[in-house]
């Protein structure tokens, strides 16, 4: 993104996405755990890895994965349980650097976020500048590295940031974009999913380039609402703005099913990871919901939503699971087959207008 | 069975009877009253089998017997009859029908079998005690606003009633919260309380017998079990079943160490925080309380409607420590002061803790808030 054409409409966006960030700040603050596979989450038996060291990674430990599927493909493995306040304030932290170059942030998480920085505050010449400058910045304040991705729209930039993860930084250039969607396998388009990628493939789509070559006509007949989405980043296109101060409504998961879904026995199971995907995401953007949505989709495509608000938010992943499958219960046996299920959780805390948040009364502390 | 009652006797005896009846008529039975003469005393009773209500009912009797007759349609007969109406209910045993008359007014009603008739009265209640029925009133009324609604911590949804001691005395504590804030009230320990077990009274049985203390005014008795509880009230006792659950440990949650004192007169606070906070229609809208020696800010903001603020000063105000700001839902602090007459005292730590709010002049009740967080 050094370009300086007169003419120039491109935006400038950064991604920055911290690397295996509860982790690296769990090893920040423990040096006994410096160079050890670490796994943030519950040790128990219900328990998920919320996080993994890049140690932990290279047995093939990631986010989301149950602790007892980690513990057996890395015996080795030291589970740490996660510290929420402290990665909130790190993320703050991050923030603020964010900020002393630009307004316009959207986070997506503690430890992920996009930066457009068009009409920076600080201008250092040229987005890639600004996007060394945030990673030292990051480095100095925080002692944790980050990897950014510099590219003119946010789909190009997300991909950038994983080009050289980690404590990396990428840029795709204007020139670059188009080509590098090329020969990317669709598997690795944010937003296309195993199942998803399986089917493309089934079509004989593999790349990007594949992908390019599909009419609109086409992938609306076979990937629905998706479709323009799709067709628009096989060109390296995406118009989605940062959108700054973006309060989040709703968290949620969901899975499509490679064989579509008919009975109730089945659900359990077909649901555990997105419960726990769900879940995975509250703990980390430190959301808590008193609504649980979930969505049937049948074969098709016709779909259905069921919900329930509580009084008080959703207090735990077991919680979760069981209203979600309460709400469930009564759909099955479905009319159709069902091809996808998904789980919300909405009215979250802090997300009413005047941003206020009730705290609770801890029965489970001591108060002093 | 067989009776004459007085029109107004028997429709007041049905309209209490009445808000016990299962509305959802999943079972037939629930939705009707039973009848029952015995021993020259007529009695009313209905169940939606958590609770039971059974009211003594004057009349004069003419046959032993029971029967159970749909409960809305005997009251709205009841209530359509003509003032001063003389009432006779003559049901014959084993008859499919109770017949009703008044004057030329005649009528039968279909009955199901006494047999049938669920029986939540009968078992043992080992712990017995008397309390005044204005206690009992400040009991419920200072505690039941703060019960839970929500479902899945249902051993919230109620209140939990036991013995405790406060600085050497003996007391009967009653305790409610709702995860977010929580009140407690006690009185002195009535004779034969002390051995009772802690029991966690439902929501409706609350609201039943409050409204049964409205127009009594002598000693209500009360019975109880690990499961079930009575309260006698005069001519009426209602029987209940308890919330089988544990109630938390609520005194974890009461801070010992708050040292930053408020005392702001009742009246000017709540009228303070009704109109500060009318900024905003939300149900969770917060109020800003900014403190500093003897003054105290109240302010509120909505991003549709823009913002509003009033100063309490020294002349209503006391407060020496230092300066603090912390924000509450409007409706807890209007729910709290609702029961308080004179000085409202606030105890905090900081503004994001939990904190004391009472009475001045009056230390049986005590309640914790939780205060929201930006």
């Amino acid at each position: 993104m050094t370009g300086s054409g007169p003419a120039r409409t491109e935006r400038r966006i950064i991604h920055i996405d911290m690397d295996a960030f509860f982790a690296a700040v769990e090893q920040r603050d423990d040096p006994r755990l410096r160079g050890l596979p670490v796994a943030v989450g519950g040790n128990r038996e219900r328990g998920v890895v919320a996080a993994a060291s890049y140690e932990a990674r290279r047995f093939g430990i990631h986010s989301a994965m149950p602790s007892v599927t980690a513990r057996r493909q890395c015996p080795e493995l030291v589970f740490v349980p996660p510290r929420f306040d402290i990665y909130k304030a790190v993320s703050r932290q991050i923030h603020e650097v964010f900020a002393r170059y630009t307004p316009l942030i959207q986070p997506l998480s503690l430890d992920e976020a996009y930066l457009d920085v068009t009409n920076p505050r600080l201008d250092r010449g040229s987005a890639t500048a600004i996007a060394i400058e945030i990673r030292a910045a990051i480095r100095a304040e925080t002692g944790l590295t980050a990897s950014a991705g510099v590219s003119y729209n946010k789909f190009l930039a997300k991909l950038a940031s994983d080009h050289r993860k980690p404590d990396g930084l990428f840029v795709i250039t204007p020139k670059m974009g188009p080509g590098f969607v090329e020969t990317l396998p669709v598997q690795r388009f944010h937003g296309v999913g195993p199942v998803t990628a399986a089917r493309m493939q089934a079509l004989g789509i593999h790349t990007g380039l594949d992908l390019r070559r599909q009419t609109r006509a086409f992938l609306a007949e076979h990937f629905g609402k998706a479709a323009d989405y799709y067709y628009d980043v096989a060109r390296g296109e995406d118009a989605r703005p940062v959108e700054a101060d973006r309060v989040r409504k709703s968290v949620g998961a969901e899975t499509t099913f490679a064989r579509d879904l008919a009975r109730w026995e089945e659900v359990g199971a077909a649901l555990e990871p997105v419960f726990a995907k769900t879940w995975a995401a509250c703990e980390r953007g430190g959301y808590a919901g008193r609504t649980v949505t979930v969505k049937v989709k049948y074969a098709d495509f016709r779909q259905i939503t069921r919900s329930r608000s509580g009084q008080e938010p959703v207090a735990s992943r077991q919680e979760l699971e069981r209203i979600g499958l309460d709400l469930l219960r009564p759909c099955f046996p479905p009319p159709r087959g069902v091809r996808l299920l998904g789980v919300t959780i909405s009215n979250i805390a802090g997300s009413e207008p005047h941003g206020w948040a009730q705290m609770a009364l801890r029965f489970d502390r001591l108060n002093a | 069975m067989k009776f004459t009652a007085e029109r107004a006797t028997l429709l007041k005896a049905l309209a209490h009877i009445q808000s016990v009846v299962e509305k959802r008529h999943t079972i037939p039975i629930l939705a009707n009253v039973m009848l029952s003469v015995r021993d020259g005393q007529l009695s009313l009773t209905a169940t939606d089998m958590e609770i039971a209500i059974v009211e003594e009912v004057a009349a004069m009797p003419t046959r032993n017997g029971a029967t159970t007759a749909p409960a809305a349609t005997l009251y709205e007969i009841v209530r359509k009859l003509p003032e001063g109406a003389q009432v006779e209910l003559d049901h014959a045993g084993g008859a499919a029908q109770l017949s009703l008359r008044a004057g030329r007014f005649a009528t039968s009603l279909v009955v199901l079998p006494v047999e049938d008739f669920p029986n939540l009265t009968a078992g043992t209640l080992p712990h017995r005690f008397a309390l005044p029925a204005r206690a009992l009133r400040g009991l419920i009324d200072r505690t039941r606003f703060a019960i839970s609604t929500e479902e899945t911590r249902y051993y919230l949804n109620g209140i939990y009633l036991h013995a405790a001691e406060t600085a050497g005395q003996r007391t009967l504590r009653a305790v409610a919260t709702d995860g977010h804030r929580l009140a407690r009230v006690e009185e002195a320990l009535p004779d034969g309380a002390g051995g009772m077990p802690g029991v966690i009274i439902p929501r409706k049985t609350v609201n039943e017998v409050r409204k049964l203390l409205e127009e009594f005014t002598g000693d209500a008795e009360i019975a109880l079990s690990d499961t079930r509880i009575q309260f006698r009230a005069g001519p009426i006792t209602l029987t209940s079943k308890l919330i089988d659950g544990t109630f938390p440990e609520y005194e974890r949650v009461i801070p010992l160490g708050n040292d930053k004192v408020l005392r702001v007169g009742k009246k000017e606070f709540s009228e303070a925080v009704a109109r500060v906070a009318a900024i905003s229609q939300e149900r969770a809208r917060p109020v800003k309380l900014s403190l500093e020696r003897d003054a105290l800010v109240l302010s509120a903001s909505s991003p549709e409607q823009g913002t509003a603020s009033e100063e309490l000063d020294g002349g209503t105000v006391t407060y020496q420590a230092s300066p603090l700001e912390i924000g509450f839902q409007a409706r807890f602090l209007n729910d709290v002061t609702e029961q308080i007459e004179g000085d409202v005292e606030f105890c905090f730590a900081d503004g994001s803790a939990p904190t004391i709010v009472r009475n001045a002049g009056d230390t049986s009740a005590l309640y914790v808030l939780m205060p929201m967080r930006v």
